[in-house]
Order: structure tokens, then sequence, then C-alpha cells
């Protein structure tokens, strides 16, 4: 057997070392596909690892599932379950609301060792607190409380123990450690120790009705993420625990699974694509040697080498090649994937991870491999099934086509064109190989293309941003509402900005929470739309929906709810009130300054009557004023943006009747447009205000957001085009490789051509006719495709969103004449070396 | 006792109504250790007949019998291995296997068969064929009369049941040619080899044993 191995591995590596130009295009086209499926891979996990983490972040947690409304007792009960990999325990005490954290929440616990490093909260410099007075805190809560990091630091936290009544607590504290915070967690931990959270409760077990203070929770974690709802349950009821309630972290849930493989699908789509390409080229490359050596094979094969091992010299081959194409594509495509993994995740912040999990390499090589194996595997066949006869007389081009026209009608006589287009048919599968190879190229190309021009910053940037600047009250997006005494706003700052040169308009919003009684017709409104089915949905999705139904009801029974009263103007009102806003109603400007008119804002549903709001044409009285209903609009995000309670009525008035309601008003949102010039002025001026006297201050400006849209698209579009220009690629090597076996292969063929009367000139015309053929065929495969794929599949995934469907072809059209002239200038250098040789020296050649 | 019997043997090519036939009811027999020259002109379908006696090629009908082996009832895959342990071929245009040196070229058919060569019996052929220096030179080296000298040798090598030797001088000048033929017959004797030959040259046919004639794909006595 060893004997036997060997005579076969000789052949192989012999013959291997002949062909290096086959080895060479080879070796690159397996490189790249290995390089492609490792960048893609990587992306893909590394997108699944840092998604996962940031979810993991914004649910505040790393653990399982987590309890709250849960008594020491039965946190012990449940912590000596077996089946636990490991929990952690926590006490409330309450919020921070020192002035300096206005728009960060810091909540003041107690927590276990675990607890704090599910909370991603664990000190990587101290100790989490021992002594009843000491605290750790995160980088983000000591910079805004301008507290060095330095242990022993003095901190003082201001907050309420009773969350009904105004009266503050002052707490002081001595600094035992600290972690980085992260901007993308919902809040920040201060761990105080157990004895201060015991004591500031006063031993109680459970908080009092409405209050935090002295609420315990627990954080469980299993083993594994398997099925985590059964678990759950019967952990609690081998526990006779059954009432209690753990929420799921919904970072391992199913639907999160789900979307991860939708973040990732490009990335697995792409891993196709490429998987058609390698396989179009490497295919036609093992096709090309082994018709080119099929004689030999036929040798082999008379000599008495079964068709096993005529098979083993081929895959012999393809293993040598993939030997030196898929290590070095591992390692560029993960190179490729570091480079490409910033730019991929730049919108989420924080310097990103990449994954470096063994699957990465293990599977793109495994990928690379089998592509090549099944791309070897019809020539193996073809190779190994070949009579030793009909191996001895095969030529490349017969056996393929085996002629099948039984006559040819023509008597013109053989023109070059003629003659050019019969060549290109002489190994058709070759051609239709060599001709989706490049469509493939350019028809993604011209996808992505169109894709990308697609978007219309325009209508996205509407939907974020009404002016080029906008900022927000520092109480905006506090967890327990917007305090309209907050003057974040203050009448300096707009002096200030009132003195920009170049400032173009400017609006206002003010806004107040009253409470209100909606209209028996409001309320039908209410329930007709919230229907069985649509309140089950809601349900399904919102955590906040037990609160938002109590309120609810409470409208629908007549009772008082929140309603809340927008006063505005200027740019944020225009476009409030712009058409594809307006669900009922017609905005009527001259009108609506009077004063005696109302907005509604309904839910961001479709246009009609029947909104679940006061409807158009009724009376509403706003703090003894009548206003009549002029319309009912969609929610505009950029006013409506912010902590709102969980159940209002919004109404927009004007903001000169608003201010003339209640007088001391500072507004909540302001925006500003300005000329191009001041944009840095107005930049600085708003960011050292925000600096010095706001730090809760949020800045919204067109500019940032156009900014950071282009860095986030950037990637996507990079990657779309670098994955069209490897197939493109691979498709121009595929046509090169063909083309010039082609032309090497036919060398005696026309040496014989030349012997009898065909000048130079004409085989060069003959040869780039070819070309052009190819091309030619190319080009409308390409166009009709691309037309297809941009005509049909673009403008349905770009309908709606922030797209406006232009019909583009651009890139074809850039590729046209490229592809023509290369198609021209190939023959000739093939041509050119053809010629270094006599006609008769060509013709002695027997192979 | 015969080694190679050929009974009815008959082989078509293309369809109706273009059919060719190469042979025509072909019957013949070659007893051990004989040196047979099948002789032809151009066309007489000499070269097929020589296919279907080393089963390269299947007849359209008729048996072929090598060895007591029935060709017919060979698979593919068994045919194979048939070949490269009973058959050794020498072809006209040498057929040597150009990425192998002279030793591994004359001990492949040997080594494909999982089997080592016998070096002693090697030494023999080659020393008898004057290649014992040039073991190593690749074929490209080697003039046609060595190469072909090359061909024989491992023709020989695996102690077939019969060589088949498919127009031997056919690419050599006629002194390199009449020396193969010397060194052909010569071996034949020596290792008591049955050898069968194709030619067109009635000079070479002569060397042989006996002569069989074929004209347009049958035989004439």
């Amino acid at each position: 057997m060893k004997r036997q191995d060997s005579i076969i591995h000789i052949l192989t590596s012999r013959s291997f070392r002949q062909k290096k130009g086959r080895n060479i295009v080879a070796v690159f086209a397996i490189l790249l596909t290995a390089m492609m499926f490792t960048t893609l891979l990587t992306l893909a996990m590394s997108m699944e690892k840092n998604l996962t983490e940031m979810y993991l972040r914004q649910s505040g947690t790393s653990a399982h599932a987590t309890a709250r409304d849960i008594t020491d007792e039965e946190i012990s009960v449940i912590a000596s379950r077996p089946e636990l990999q490991s929990f952690g325990r926590s006490i409330v005490v309450g919020i921070a609301e020192n002035e300096e954290l206005a728009g960060q929440q810091v909540e003041i616990r107690y927590g276990s060792e675990q607890y704090a490093r599910d909370s991603f909260a664990f000190p990587t410099q101290g100790r989490l607190p021992e002594a009843e007075d000491e605290i750790a805190l995160d980088t983000l809560t000591l910079k805004r409380l301008g507290i060095p990091q330095e242990t022993g630091q003095q901190v003082t936290l201001v907050w309420r123990p009773d969350l009904s009544s105004d009266e503050t607590v002052y707490s002081t504290f001595t600094l035992c450690g600290w972690w980085e915070g992260n901007q993308s967690s919902y809040a920040s931990m201060a761990w105080v120790s157990e004895d201060f959270a015991l004591d500031a409760c006063g031993g109680a077990k459970q908080p009092a009705e409405g209050q935090v203070l002295g609420q315990r929770m627990m954080s469980i974690t299993f083993p594994d993420t398997g099925h985590m709802e059964e678990q759950i349950d019967s952990l609690l009821s081998e526990c006779g625990l059954s009432d209690l309630e753990f929420n799921v972290n919904l970072t391992y849930s199913g639907e999160f699974d789900q979307m991860i493989f939708q973040e990732c699908l490009p990335m697995y789509l792409g891993m196709i694509l490429i998987f058609v390409a390698g396989w179009l080229i490497i295919f036609n490359v093992f096709q090309i040697s082994v018709a080119s050596d099929i004689r030999f094979y036929g040798e082999l094969k008379t000599l008495g080498a079964t068709s096993k091992q005529i098979r083993k010299i081929i895959y012999g081959q393809g293993n040598r090649l993939c030997l030196i194409g898929i290590p070095a594509g591992l390692i560029l495509g993960y190179l490729l994937g570091l480079l490409l993994m910033p730019v991929l995740l730049h919108a989420s912040g924080s310097d990103p991870e990449i994954s470096a999990n063994p699957i990465i390499f293990l599977g793109s090589a495994i990928f690379a491999y089998v592509t090549v194996i099944l791309s070897c595997l019809m020539p193996a066949r073809l190779a190994g099934k070949l009579s030793p006869v009909e191996a001895l007389r095969y030529t490349d081009a017969a056996a393929d086509t085996n002629i099948r026209k039984k006559e040819k009608k023509s008597r013109r006589g053989a023109g070059i064109l003629e003659m050019a287009w019969a060549n290109l048919w002489r190994n058709r599968k070759r051609t239709v190989i060599v001709i989706c190879s490049l469509t493939l190229g350019l028809v993604l190309t011209s996808f992505f293309y169109a894709k990308n021009e697609s978007f219309d910053m325009e209508k996205y940037l509407t939907d974020l941003t009404v002016a080029d600047y906008q900022i927000d009250d520092a109480t905006n997006n506090l967890a327990d509402g917007y305090d309209p005494e907050s003057d974040t706003i203050s009448e300096t700052l707009l002096s200030e900005i009132g003195s920009i040169d170049g400032l173009e308009e400017t609006g206002n919003l003010y806004c107040r929470q009253i409470s209100g009684v909606l209209s028996e017709t409001a309320r039908a409104n209410y329930a007709s739309f919230y229907t069985e089915d649509r309140l089950q949905e809601f349900s399904s999705y919102d955590p906040s929906y037990p609160q938002w139904k109590e309120e609810y009801d409470r409208a629908l029974a007549g009772e008082a709810v929140p309603f809340t009263i927008y006063g505005t103007d200027g740019p944020v009102l225009e476009a409030a009130v712009s058409d594809p806003y307006i669900l009922d109603g017609a905005w009527d400007e001259g009108a609506f300054s009077t004063g005696n008119y109302v907005i509604a804002i309904g839910p961001a549903a479709e246009e009609g009557t029947g909104q679940p709001t006061f409807s158009v044409g009724e009376t509403v009285n706003i703090e003894g004023r009548d206003f009549t209903v002029m319309a009912v609009v969609s929610p505009l995000q950029p006013m409506v943006e912010g902590s709102a309670p969980v159940f209002e009525v919004p109404l927009i008035i004007p903001s000169g009747v608003f201010t003339q309601i209640w007088p001391d008003s500072s507004p909540r949102k302001y925006y500003f447009n300005v000329d191009d010039e001041a944009m840095q002025e107005a930049s600085d001026l708003l960011t050292a205000y925000q600096e010095e006297e706001a730090p809760g201050m949020n800045i919204t400006s067109r500019q940032t957001i156009a900014e950071q849209y282009e860095a986030q698209t950037r990637s996507s579009s990079v990657m779309g085009y670098a994955i069209s220009a490897i197939i493109a690629l691979v498709g121009v090597l595929n046509f090169i490789n063909s083309m010039i076996t082609a032309i090497i292969s036919r060398k005696r063929e026309f040496a014989m051509m030349q012997s009898i009367g065909m000048t130079k000139r004409q085989l060069k015309k003959m040869l780039i006719c070819e070309g052009l053929f190819y091309a030619g065929l190319t080009l409308i495969a390409s166009y009709i495709l691309s037309s297809a794929a941009v005509g049909i599949i673009v403008r349905a995934i770009t309908a709606g969103g922030f797209s406006t469907f232009h019909f583009t072809l651009l890139p074809l059209v850039i590729c046209t004449p490229i592809l023509l002239l290369f198609t021209v200038i190939l023959p000739h250098i093939c041509f050119y070396n053809l010629e270094k040789q006599s006609i008769v020296e060509r013709l002695r050649q027997a192979d | 006792m015969s080694i190679l019997t050929a009974e009815h043997l008959i082989k078509q090519y293309g369809r109706e109504p273009n059919i060719v036939r190469a042979l025509d009811d072909v019957s013949l027999s070659v007893e051990a250790g004989e040196f047979v020259a099948i002789i032809g002109s151009s066309g007489s379908g000499k070269s097929t007949l020589l296919n279907m006696l080393g089963g390269l090629d299947r007849p359209t009908s008729g048996s072929v019998r090598v060895d007591n082996f029935e060709l017919n009832k060979l698979s593919d895959e068994d045919l194979t291995v048939f070949r490269r342990q009973r058959i050794g071929f020498v072809f006209q245009n040498y057929n040597l296997v150009p990425v192998l040196n002279v030793y591994e070229n004359i001990t492949m058919p040997i080594r494909l068969d999982g089997k080592q060569a016998d070096e002693s019996f090697l030494g023999e052929i080659t020393s008898l064929l004057g290649l014992e220096d040039k073991l190593s030179r690749m074929p490209n080296m080697l003039s046609g009369g060595q190469q072909q000298r090359v061909a024989i040798a491992r023709a020989l090598a695996g102690k077939p049941a019969i060589v088949l030797a498919d127009e031997p001088t056919g690419n050599l000048d006629s002194k390199t040619g009449d020396e193969v033929i010397r060194l052909l017959k010569e071996t034949g004797r020596r290792f008591r080899q049955t050898i069968v030959m194709i030619t067109h040259n009635p000079e070479i046919a002569e060397q042989a044993d006996r002569t069989i004639r074929i004209e347009d794909g049958k035989i004439h006595a």
C-alpha cells in the first residue's frame, strides 16, 4: 500500500511542479476565496460578540434572569439549589440626585460580588465596599462629580429615602474602588456596603408601597442558556416558590439570536456568493488543466492506473494548492477583518472586540477546502472516466461539443468573425463559466451601487433632526420625567445664540404635563383603536404595558390622565405638521397662529379618522382656555423624544399661547439653523456651554448625525463593494486564465493556419474578435441581469424607509469600456508571446 | 498452448448510415513464447485490433481471451488491473511519463499495482537494453531509440503474459529501428515472452516468427 501511494505521490508532486502558471492562478483564487470567507466569518462572529455584549450592557446584567420583589428568605432558598451556576443579590437604596449627575441615572445599592460582576460593575481598581461608609463608583460618575480616581476620596451623594416627598438626604462616603463606566449601560451603579443599605431601610424586609428603598433583587445564572423559561419554572417549583417572578434576560431569548442572525445575514450571503465565484474559477482552472493533461492521464490509464488512482492525482494537486492558498488566505482574511471591524461597528462608540474564535479559522478553512474539492470533483471524474483510447485521442475542443452540428449551410466561407464566433463555442462549458464569473461581479457591483445610491440623507435627517442644531434641557431624558422648572436653555444661552452672525431660523419647544379628561369621542376613538389584538400585541413586547393599561383604563373611565402640552414654533412646528405627518384634518398656518387651535398627536399609525386621541373639530380645554382640534399628526421624533409618562395625551399649541398660560417657562428643546460659515462658531458655543454650565444638556447637530450615519453605512458599502470587487477580480482572473490557455493550447492550430496563408493581422483580428465576443456576451448578460436586480430587487428593498429609488447602472456603464479594452489588449499580449517562435517550430511541437 | 485467442471480432464505428467496420470478423490465436507480426497498411484496422487484444477498447461483438481471462467479462476497473498485470505495451510515440525518470517509468506499472519491482530481473533487462547508466535521466534527455528502449523495459518489467507493440519503430530512423526490433526479439527469446507487434513495414515483419496480414478489417492468410 505504501509503495502504491508513493508512485501516485511522485506523479502528483512532479506534475504539480510542472504547472506553475496554473498553480499561481489557482492559489490566488483559493487565497481570495479563503480570505473572504475568513473576513466575513470574522465580521459575523465579532458582530455577534459585540452585539451580545452591547445588549447585555443595555439590559444591565449578564445574569440569565433577575427577580425584584423577592425576600431574603426566598433568596436563600433559591441560592441553595444545585442547578444554579451562580447567583447574586442586591439591596436598592435609592437614586443619586446630585445636580452634577443630571442626565445620568446613578443607583445607590448594595450588591454582592457576583451581582456586581453580573452588572458589569465590579471594581477593576480597589474593591467593593466593606465598611459602612465606603462606596465604589464607575469612572463616568466620578468624572461627573469631579472626583479624582483615587481611593480615600470623599463622595457625597444626595438621595431621597421617600420618593413621595421632596426631602433629600446627604450621605458622605469614602471611595474604595472604581471601574470603567460604559455609555451604553442604562444606569450607573454606586455600590455601598450591606450594612449601609440595611441601616438605610431600617431593617425593613421589603420596600414600602411605591418606594424602592429596601428592595431586594436577585440575579441567577444557569450553566447553559437553553430553554430559559423552563429552567426557571422548574427551579421555582422545586423551591416551592412558583409565585415568584423572574425576568429572563432578553439577550438570551431566541428572538435575540434571530436578530443577531439577521445582522449577520449579509455576511452569510456574501459567503455564498464568494463560494459561487470561487467554484466558478477553481473549477475552470482544474477543468482546463485536466483537459490539457488528458493525454497524460490516458497514458497512465493505458499503463494500468485505475480511475481511482487518477482521481487521487487530481485531488492531490487540489490539496497541495489548498495547503498554500488556505493558510495565507486565513491570515490575510483575519487581518482584513481586523481592519474592517472598527468601521463596521463605528456607531457603537466603544472599541469593538474582535472575535478570535477558532470556529472562524476552522470554518473558513473547511469552507474553502470544500469549495476546492467540489471544484475538482467534475474534472477528476472526467479524467478518471475516460477510456484510454479516448484519452489518447482527446482534444480539448472536440470532446466537449462533439460537433453537434451535422452540417453547416454557410457557403460564405470562413470569415474572421465567423471563425471567432465558432471558436468561442468550441468549449461551451468554459465560455459559459467565464461569462457567468464576469457577470456575477458586475451585477453585484451594480446592485450595491444602486442600493447605496437610493439612500436619501434628507429623508433620514428630517426624521432625526429638524434644524442644524437642537439642544435639549438636561432633564429631557431623566427617568423620573422632564422638569419644566429646569432652565438649562437659559436666557443667557439664548441671547448668545441670538448673537451668532449667520443665525437663520430658530424654534422653541415648551412642554408641560397637566391632568385632563378625555372627551367621549376621544374615549370612543381609543376604545376602537386598541382592539383586543392590538392590546395583546402591545403587551407581548412592552414591559411597561401593565402600568400603561392601568392608566388607559382610567382614561376610558373618564378619570383625569396626563396631558402633555407642547408649545412650539419655527422649524420644529413646520416639520411636525408637514404633509407626511398629517393623519387627519389639514394644517392651516394662519388659523393656528390665532391661538384658538390645537394639534393632537396620535400614534405612528396609518392615516384616517378615529385615531386614539381627540377628533378633528372637537374642543379641548387647557388650563381654562378652549381650543379646537385642527389636525391629528403622527409623532415627530425630534419633538417628542425624551422621557414621558407611560400613558399621555400629547397636544401642540403655539408657543406664544403656551408662554401666556405659563409665563415663566424655559424651553425643553431649542432648534436653530445657521449658515455654513457660522457652523463652527455655533458648535464651539454649545460645547463650551455644555462643559461649563450644563453637562446634562444634549446637543444634536445635523452635521454630526450625517457624519455618524456616513460612518455607520460606510462599512456596509465598503463590505458590499469589497465583495463585488473581489468577485469581479475573480471573474477577470478567470477570463485571463481561459483566454491565455485557449490561445496556448491552439498554438499548433494557429501555426497551421498561418502556414496555409492566414496573415498575422488576420490571426490577431480573430483573437481580438473572440475577446470582444466574450465581453459582448458578458455585457449583454450583465445589463439584463443588473436591470432586473436594480429594477426589481433594489426597488423593492428601498421602498419606504429613508430611501428614494433611482434606477442606475452607472458602475456597469463605467465598466463597459474597461472590459472591452481589456478583451482587446489581452489577446494582443498573448499573440506577442506566441510570435516569439517560428511557425515551423510551433508546427513541430508535439504537445 | 494458446496464450491469446480472438474469435469473430467485429468493431464498428459511427451510426447508420455511416457505419465504418474497422474489424470484420477477425479470429486469431497466438502461442506462448511466439513473436507474431500483424502487418497491414494505414487504415487496415491493425491498431484497432491491437487495442482490442490489449483491453484498451471493447469490440462490438466477438471475444478476446488472454491467459485464460475473458476480457468481455471484466469491468473497466478490472480491465485496467488486468492490463497492468498481464499486458506490456510499446507505443509508436513511446508514451513515457515526462515527469518521471527512466527508472520510475520502468517500474511505474508495477508500483501502480502496489508491488515492488524485482530488482535483479530489472537489472537484467536494463543491462540487456543498455539502459543501466541512464536510470536517473528524464525522458526528454533521451534520444528516440533510447526512449523506445525504456518503453520496452517498462513493457517487460512486470513479466506480462503478452507484450503488445504498436509500430514500435514508426518514429525512428531505419538503423535505430532495426536495433530496437533486434532488442525486442532478443529479450522476447531470453525471457520466453510472447510478443505481438504491429507494423506496416514488411522488412520488419519478416523478423517475426509468424506474420498475419490484415486488410480492410479482415485477415488475409
